[in-house]
């Protein structure tokens, strides 16, 4: 595939998407105008990238899709929801094509191009009777009505139609306004960009102010053929100077447009690349290869050429000065969009992921470097290393800043879904969005569709109750499904949540009982027991459903949040709702960290969630827990946790860590300092390991363990909730009774 | 990393090399040996990656005894284990001659170094396939489903380990999964 | 009379102007003769085209051509209060960029 059509296919799932947005919004109600001409401008869009690439099959099916949503933006059909439906079905079907257009194939297959068929019938309800749309239907090119006589010379870039009418000087007095025309020309087609003339206009003492003396140079998109175009000025054609140059005009037929017109040549010449008629390469290699100085005024000045266009045009008196500034005023704002709009690369994601790799090897060895100049002592050589250790960081940051995407357009896909999936459950369902912009890694944002998409439909499917139980229950006839994302203390946060039935605790206990995932006598609180759906092979689902019944269970999604380093909560009060809470790293591959060790051995705690440091002041008590300030502060020694020997230190200090709120201590033998570190992840045989959340290098070679500080306090805390609750809980159906083993007490 | 060198004096250079001969016309397998508590096992040369010195080791907590920990190859962070305390729960004792032998375990699409540690390596062999006994049903105090067959040595058997089953990433790490509940690791629910 | 003079504002020379009608080929011979006299007496010139309901070429080749006077006799003319009708024909023309005058338009988008 070509990069042409590469970008196309790219730009068009973009467009599309924003399409089905706007569609969507605009079933909502109220929206604006503003709405319908984006999602016109988007299909016009596509419809021109399908031309540009010669897409047939695509620019043909798009055309129509376009003329109705162009008669619905002039206010011609109203908005329905059966319009908003079949316009939605035909952004899935361009869709299709688009894909198509990928797998290579010259043309839709069978079924694809049957869909089309019964779309296009749709369509033709709201259709135009001008035959126009009929010129389309059978997908063949529109012909262009006029052949273009070549006379030399190449064709030109533009792909537009160029009308340029001088109207006759009568018009005016005749009862016509020749703007009219103009703007009934829009119907036809797009004014992609207008200049308007005044230079036959004598000055103010001669100048009739009955009499017309303007002149337009347009370039028009359309498919409308030339004759349709002539038919527009058809009033005032007898006494109108009109010249149409249909798209793919060699260039010399506008060099003699330029010769025929009573312009100054020069000043025309700017003026159709001004508007994009003409390149300057085009303009100038015409100019050249016609070789003809006479029939341009070029006034025989050799040095002309080469002096900005704007000063001979004011040496020529051609212009008076202020019209050339504000010309080259608008150039400049021109170019300026331009060059905003070339600042955006598309890269491809693949090439950034390595960089980001490289970026991590550098940090490694850099830290690697800076630690080798501390033990050299060199003083300038520290120096410098500090130095290229700060850019490094800064080189860092930006590499990830690339990849930061914001959450919005993937929530804004589930628009769809809800629609779709409510529809045909005949619920009523909004989807309300907050927190899109709030943004994370790339990386992440990819992995995270499946488990969004499966607690979306969830939500739609099991959670919002039929419009007769939320009538009973005395809640509002809409439900409301709720996604929301947020920054905290260096996570991001994902929020799903419902306003429907909630969990039904007993049936989860009851089925939890009866798959042996708990004990019958386990004590357990709400929330725990709202928390095994997340266990394997757990469904609630009473009746299988084509939307999430679909043998994935809320373990999938479980495990593909864990694959990304975050955790998955679920918070429900029954017959109010639930809320799924994910919580997520910013990104995967670099984080920055605080070196802690522990007898010979070393950990890096992720830098985020530690909030401070302190000695640890031994206790006689035994108890683990210590007084910050007033507060309970309970910690763990990461010296029993892990089980590593050696003589305890005289002095030990206490990492405070903070996760969603819950506050604890890491009993640690020294601090090392912060460091930034890249995440190796520890591979396939450590899939299970919960408390350690990956690897990295230190400068030393060695290798070093990332805490995984929420998952190390879940299991400091249930193994505390044992310690506490006399009664067996919660063990495996064969399970060890272990309960009386599980004593979390010191040594000491 | 100047920690880790290349163990190669026993070893033909066909190991450090980019294409081992493995089979040759009459069907003899080439074998790494090497010994663990003085008993000699082999292991298919197609799955030795390369031999390094012990050392450097990071112990990953939480884990079984026979997970001895993490090591740094070249940037990568590969896990190392360790077979005497695999097989028989007795942990190896590291001497001079304690080596890491880096293997490549292929699992469906999925490729695993994994490090295992021995006592001392000592020669890369050609077994024929004629001198290659079906494993004893028991016996050899290891699974059987651990051993390929028994190889005939200068009169003596080696173990020819197969390694797929040895370093089963899904087993390993199921194990690791129930680990914590074992009775020796008291304070930890998983 | 169409238009009112404002009072000056101060400056010897600098006059406000407002067109309370139309700039149609209507009246158009009379408003060019308004117009232009009212720039002759002025050096600086603010026309309001607030009450502007409709304008159409007439009007167009009316203000490009008090433009090009207030150029030639080096006078400032400026613009100002576009009604909507001014602001839709004149970018309607592209002729914002010529005139050079601030002008508000709507967040819509011509397309």
């Amino acid at each position: 595939m070509d990069e042409l059509t590469a970008t196309f296919i790219d730009e068009s799932r973009t467009l599309l998407a924003a399409m089905e947005g706007g569609l969507l919004q605009l079933e909502q109600a109220d929206a604006g105008d503003d709405n319908v001409g984006g999602i016109f401008r988007a299909a016009h869009t596509i419809k021109g990238g399908a031309g540009v690439i010669e897409c047939r099959f695509i620019e043909a099916f798009t055309h129509i899709v376009e003329n109705v949503l162009d008669r619905v933006r002039a206010g011609d059909i109203p908005v329905s929801p059966g319009l908003v439906s079949v316009m939605l079905a035909c952004c899935d079907h361009i869709g299709a094509l688009l894909g198509v257009l990928v797998a290579g194939q010259p043309a839709p297959p069978q079924e694809v191009a049957a869909e089309g068929d019964a779309l296009r019938a749709q369509l033709g309800q709201w259709g135009d009777d001008d035959g126009q749309a009929a010129d389309c239907a059978d997908g063949s090119t529109v012909p262009l009505s006029e052949a273009v006589t070549a006379s030399g010379g190449g064709v030109v870039s533009s792909d537009a139609w160029h009308i340029s009418v001088r109207f006759g000087t009568d018009v005016l007095r005749m009862g016509m306004d020749p703007l009219s025309f103009l703007r009934y020309l829009t119907t036809l087609g797009e004014i992609v960009t207008i200049e308007t003339l005044a230079d036959a206009m004598p000055d103010a003492a001669e100048m009739d102010a009955e009499s017309c003396y303007l002149g337009f140079e347009i370039r028009f998109q359309t498919r409308a053929g030339k004759a349709e175009i002539e038919r527009v000025f058809d009033f005032c054609r007898d006494d109108c100077a009109l010249h149409i140059l249909p798209p793919q005009s060699k260039c010399s037929d506008y060099l003699q447009l330029i010769q025929e017109l009573p312009e100054d040549a020069m000043r025309l010449g700017e003026i159709l690349v001004r508007i994009g008629a003409l390149t300057q390469a085009e303009l100038d290699a015409g100019l050249a290869a016609q070789a003809q100085p006479t029939s341009v005024e070029f006034d025989g000045d050799e040095s002309g050429a080469r002096a900005p266009l704007g000063e001979i045009l004011v040496g020529q008196q051609a212009v008076r000065q202020e019209v050339v500034d504000a010309a080259v005023l608008k150039q400049a704002t021109v170019k300026d969009r331009k060059i905003a709009e070339s600042r955006m690369v598309r890269i491809q994601a693949d090439k950034l992921d390595q960089l980001i790799d490289l970026v991590g090897e550098l940090v490694i060895s850099g830290a690697s470097t800076h630690l080798f100049a501390q033990r050299s002592g060199l003083s300038e050589l520290m120096e410098s290393t500090s130095v290229l250790s700060r850019l490094v960081e800064s080189i860092r940051d930006a590499a990830l800043q690339l990849r930061m995407v914001q959450i919005g357009e993937t929530f804004n896909r589930f628009n769809r879904v809800v629609r779709d999936a409510s529809r045909e459950l005949g619920k009523d369902i909004r989807l309300a969005i907050t927190g899109g912009d709030t943004e994370l890694d790339k990386s992440v944002v990819e992995k995270l569709g499946d488990p969004l998409m499966h607690l979306v439909r969830n939500a739609v499917d099991h959670g919002i109750e039929p419009a007769a139980v939320r009538a009973e229950r005395g809640k509002p006839h809409q439900g409301t499904v709720r996604l929301n994302a947020y920054h905290d203390s260096g996570s991001i946060v994902i929020e799903v949540g419902d306003d429907g039935g909630g969990l039904a605790i007993e049936r989860i206990r009851a089925k939890a009982i009866a798959r042996g995932l708990i004990a019958e006598d386990a004590v357990m609180s709400g929330a725990e027991i709202s928390n095994l759906i997340f266990e394997a092979g757990f469904s609630t689902a009473e009746q299988v459903t084509n939307l999430s019944g679909r043998g994935v269970g809320m373990d999938v999604v479980r495990r593909d949040i864990q694959a990304l380093r975050g955790t998955i909560e679920v918070r429900s009060t029954e017959g109010v709702g639930a809320a799924f809470c994910i919580r997520l790293p910013l990104t995967l591959a670099i984080i920055d960290g605080f070196l802690v060790g522990v007898g010979s051995a070393t950990y890096v705690v992720p830098l985020d969630s530690v909030v401070e440091c302190i000695e640890l002041q031994e206790t006689t008590t035994g108890r683990n827990y210590l007084n910050l300030r007033g507060e309970v502060l309970p910690f763990v020694r990461l010296r029993e946790m892990f089980e590593i020997g050696g003589d305890v230190p005289a002095r030990q200090n206490v990492v405070v860590v903070q996760h969603a709120g819950q506050k604890a201590g890491l009993v640690v033998d020294r601090l090392l300092g912060e460091f930034q570190t890249v995440i190796k992840p520890l591979g396939a045989l450590f899939q299970h390991l919960r408390g350690i959340g990956g690897s990295t290098i230190l400068g030393s070679g060695e290798v070093a363990l990332i805490l995984d500080v929420p998952a190390l306090l879940a299991l400091v805390t249930s193994a505390e909730e044992k310690l506490v609750s006399p009664a067996p809980s919660r063990g495996r159906p064969s399970g060890t009774p272990d309960s009386q083993h599980l004593i979390l007490q010191p040594s000491e | 990393m100047s920690s880790i060198l290349q163990v190669r004096q026993a070893v033909p250079a066909v190991l450090a090399g980019s294409q081992p001969v493995v089979r040759d016309d009459a069907g003899s397998l080439q074998y790494l040996t090497f010994s663990l508590n003085s008993e000699m096992f082999a292991v298919g040369i197609l799955n030795v990656k390369e031999i390094i010195e012990y050392g450097g080791l990071t112990q990953v907590p939480m884990m079984p005894a026979f997970i001895r920990g993490v090591i740094n190859l070249r940037g990568a962070v590969v896990p190392v284990i360790d077979l005497s305390a695999r097989f028989a729960n007795e942990t190896t004792r590291i001497s001079k001659r304690t080596c890491i032998v880096i293997m490549e375990v292929v699992e469906g699409e999925v490729r695993h170094d994994i490090g295992i540690m021995v006592d001392m390596v000592s020669e890369v062999l050609e077994i024929p396939a004629a001198d290659i006994e079906p494993p004893p049903s028991f016996g050899a105090r290891i699974r059987a489903d651990f051993i390929d067959g028994m190889g005939k040595v200068a009169g003596k058997f080696v173990i020819l380990l197969n390694i797929a089953k040895v370093l089963s990433t899904e087993e390993i790490s199921t194990l690791a999964a129930v680990y914590p509940g074992d009775a020796r690791n008291p304070h930890l629910d998983g | 009379m169409t238009h009112t003079q404002a009072p000056s504002a101060g400056a010897a020379g600098a006059a406000a102007l407002a067109v309370t009608d139309d700039m149609t080929v209507y009246s158009a011979r009379a408003r060019k003769e308004e117009l232009l006299s009212a720039l002759a007496a002025s050096t600086e010139l603010e026309l309001d085209l607030s009450a502007v309901t409709a304008i159409d070429v007439a009007g167009v080749q009316l203000l490009i051509l008090l433009k090009r006077e207030a150029a030639a006799q080096g006078k400032t003319l400026r613009f100002s209060n576009h009604s909507p009708a001014v602001v839709e024909t004149i970018d309607f023309c592209n002729l914002a960029g010529p005139f050079g005058d601030p002008m508000l338009i709507a967040a819509h988008s011509a397309g």
